[in-house]
């Protein structure tokens, strides 16, 4: 039973996923990556790695596509733009994800009230996550906010190369 | 974590804390100098820092790092290329306005990512201490303000690695889906155990997407596309720092990784990486006759010496005994780091006043010999380095990589390496020839405004070439030793 869930959370990611690549108007894409994104998180939940979920879920389905969605919305401003915007976001568009995340939905509420158990035998609690972490991975956390500090730095000079430039023109 | 785990972990300390040193500096007042000072201080002790280290070594410390000896040399050998690269870095950003502080934090923690690199026994190690490296680089490679051509090159550099570092990832998922572990001794120990057995392919498949996502940072043939055109965009000293630094710890970490893990038992995939050695050494010295910029002449030819290199992985594979290829391993590497920074060196000396663009192409250097004789002899002595010409590092890292080949048997790879050569000696000797013609030329040509930092550094680097080749002894007895 919580194979077959698996698997369904895996073809809906794959369809999610090949759905996305195939659309040509950046707005629907990202619709489908968000569903890509939630079926890997509950492939993640299936596995019983309920914090990998929960990841997936607030930074990759949340705060980097969010602000995909916000970008592109905000390069449409004005008359025109939100006439494009309501094109794109036409009923008929949310079809074909919502029956996705539907699957996605019951499967996560059968999970969690009728099935116990996880596909790989083993359940990953936050609480272990955090203890591996801060043990034996300590000095991964270390390096890791190293990384954080290179592309914050990064991000910052190039930023500021092109606002100079907008302020220049 | 105890206090011998801190002792061994110290020059790795030193660099972080030079990082948040330098950034705090920055926040509380913009000052060049001052962020300059800091950097070439910090790097200068993390090399130093490797002497207490060496009294713990060898310790594992947490799954993640090993201080050896190995790890703790070549460590100490990027800080000291990070503290080389800073200097021409302050020599060529003088005429560069801006705000350059940046520059030195991103340098600082670029060089960090190298050691980690080095120590790194875990793949979570080796992931982020490349990742760590990679992502300084990229704003690095981007730094000039002006101009398209490195921002060109920092987002083609950006996409290709963001590429290989995901096959690379995929690979290691593989082969923890196969085996079980991460850790290098673990999976040797799994492979040993016959666990491999059950799903070859799935190792096999892993390994080889391994070895693709690491050829990508090595500009291994075929994953070289990027290297001339990012070479070519990045500022000089960065350029130098890439096809030095970074590419010399990417190799120690691709040598470890095959060392401990025990994936040279396969012989299929050693097999490919003798193709892609020769296909390097090829393509690299043929592609670079064809070039009229120093830049991408020197980006084909660090192309054709990581296929050198490779011929190191494939003798300690092969051999029963891999202590001699690893030793000419080790000396190749450093031999090349040196002879690479010495030739990107000069071309960032050249450049420190020329505006925006850089003196890069064949003709700038026409002349430079009457009118710079310090900086052409120090490229001279790079040049002939890069060419293998005795009495030049570069002459005995080649005859050790040629005495392991033949210890192994690997004719194929000696031709192929003899043909690289002979081809390799032309264009060396063409940029020196020119360097030699008195012609027509816009560099204006100098040298009494170089700082005394860059006067020393170019000092130090002739010595060093021509020292590790005319008396190799002392640091091959001691690379016998450590490895």
């Amino acid at each position: 039973m919580m194979e077959s869930l698996f698997y369904m959370a895996g073809f809906v990611a794959f369809t999610a996923t090949v759905l996305s690549l195939s659309r040509t108007n950046a707005t629907h894409a990202l619709i489908y990556l968000i569903i890509s994104l939630l079926a890997v998180a509950v492939m993640f939940y299936l596995m019983g790695a309920p914090f990998a979920a929960a990841l997936e879920i607030v930074v990759y389905a949340g705060a980097i596509m969010v602000l995909f969605v916000f970008v592109i919305m905000m390069l449409n401003l004005g008359q025109a733009g939100e006439q494009r915007e309501r094109q794109w976001l036409a009923p008929r568009i949310w079809i074909v994800p919502t029956l996705l995340a539907l699957i996605l939905l019951v499967e996560m509420a059968l999970a969690i009230t009728q099935i116990s158990g996880t596909t790989s035998g083993v359940e990953v609690t936050p609480k272990e996550v955090g203890l591996t972490l801060f043990g034996p991975y300590l000095l991964a956390v270390e390096i890791a906010s190293m990384l954080l500090l290179a592309g914050l730095v990064g991000a910052y000079h190039l930023g500021r190369r092109s606002i100079d430039r907008s302020r220049q023109s | 974590m105890n206090l011998a785990a801190m002792q061994g972990l110290l020059p790795l300390l030193v660099l972080g804390l030079g990082a948040a040193v330098l950034m705090l500096q920055i926040s509380i007042r913009r000052q060049l100098g001052w962020s300059y000072a800091i950097t070439v201080a910090t790097l200068l002790l993390g090399a130093a820092a490797m002497e207490p280290a060496m009294q713990v070594a060898p310790l594992q410390v947490t799954p993640l790092l090993r201080v050896d000896n190995l790890g703790l040399f070549f460590g100490s050998l990027f800080c000291l290329s990070g503290a080389v690269t800073a200097v021409i870095s302050r020599d060529y950003l003088r005429s560069r306005e801006g705000e350059n502080e940046e520059y030195f934090l991103l340098l600082l923690l670029s060089t960090l990512g190298a050691v980690i690199l080095a120590y790194s026994t875990h793949v979570a190690a080796l992931l982020l201490g490349l990742e760590l490296l990679s992502v300084a680089l990229y704003a690095l490679i981007a730094y000039p303000e002006r101009g398209t051509l490195p921002l060109e090159a920092a987002i083609k550099y950006l996409v290709l690695s963001g590429a290989a570092s995901a096959t690379l990832l995929f690979g290691f998922a593989l082969i923890y889906a196969a085996l079980g572990s991460l850790e290098y001794a673990e999976i040797a120990v799994q492979i040993s155990a016959g666990r491999a057995a059950t799903s070859p392919a799935l190792i096999l498949m892993g390994a080889a997407m391994v070895f693709a996502g690491l050829g990508f940072k090595l500009s291994v043939v075929p994953f070289h596309m990027w290297t001339p055109d990012v070479y070519e965009g990045a500022p000089a000293p960065i350029s130098g720092f890439l096809a030095g630094v970074s590419k010399g710890a990417v190799f120690i970490a691709v040598l470890r990784w095959f060392l401990e893990s025990g994936f040279f038992q396969y012989s299929s995939l050693l097999a490919g990486i003798t193709l892609l050695s020769i296909a390097s050494i090829l393509v690299g010295n043929l592609l670079a006759l064809l070039q009229t910029n120093v830049k991408r002449i020197l980006a084909y030819s660090s192309i054709a010496h990581l296929g050198y290199l490779l011929i190191v992985l494939v003798a300690a594979g092969v051999s029963p005994e891999p202590g001699l290829a690893v030793e000419a391993g080790g000396y190749y590497v450093v031999a090349y780091v040196i002879t690479t920074l010495a030739a990107f060196s000069l071309l960032g000396l050249i450049s420190r006043q020329s505006g925006d663009r850089e003196y890069d192409q064949l003709s700038d250097l026409a002349g430079l010999f009457w009118k710079q004789p310090g900086l052409a002899a120090l490229f001279t002595v790079a040049l002939l380095s890069l060419a293998g010409i005795p009495l030049t590092a570069g002459f005995i890292g080649k005859f050790y990589l040629i005495s392991a080949g033949v210890d192994a048997a690997l004719w194929g790879l000696l031709a192929a390496l003899v043909i690289g050569s002979a081809i390799g000696i032309f264009y060396y000797l063409r940029i020196i020839y020119t360097m030699t013609t008195v012609g027509e030329q816009a560099n204006p040509g100098t040298t009494a405004d170089m700082l005394v930092g860059s006067r020393l550094v170019v000092y130090l680097l002739i010595f060093a070439m021509l020292y590790l080749g005319i008396v190799p002894e002392p640091l091959m007895g001691y690379l016998r030793t450590i490895l």
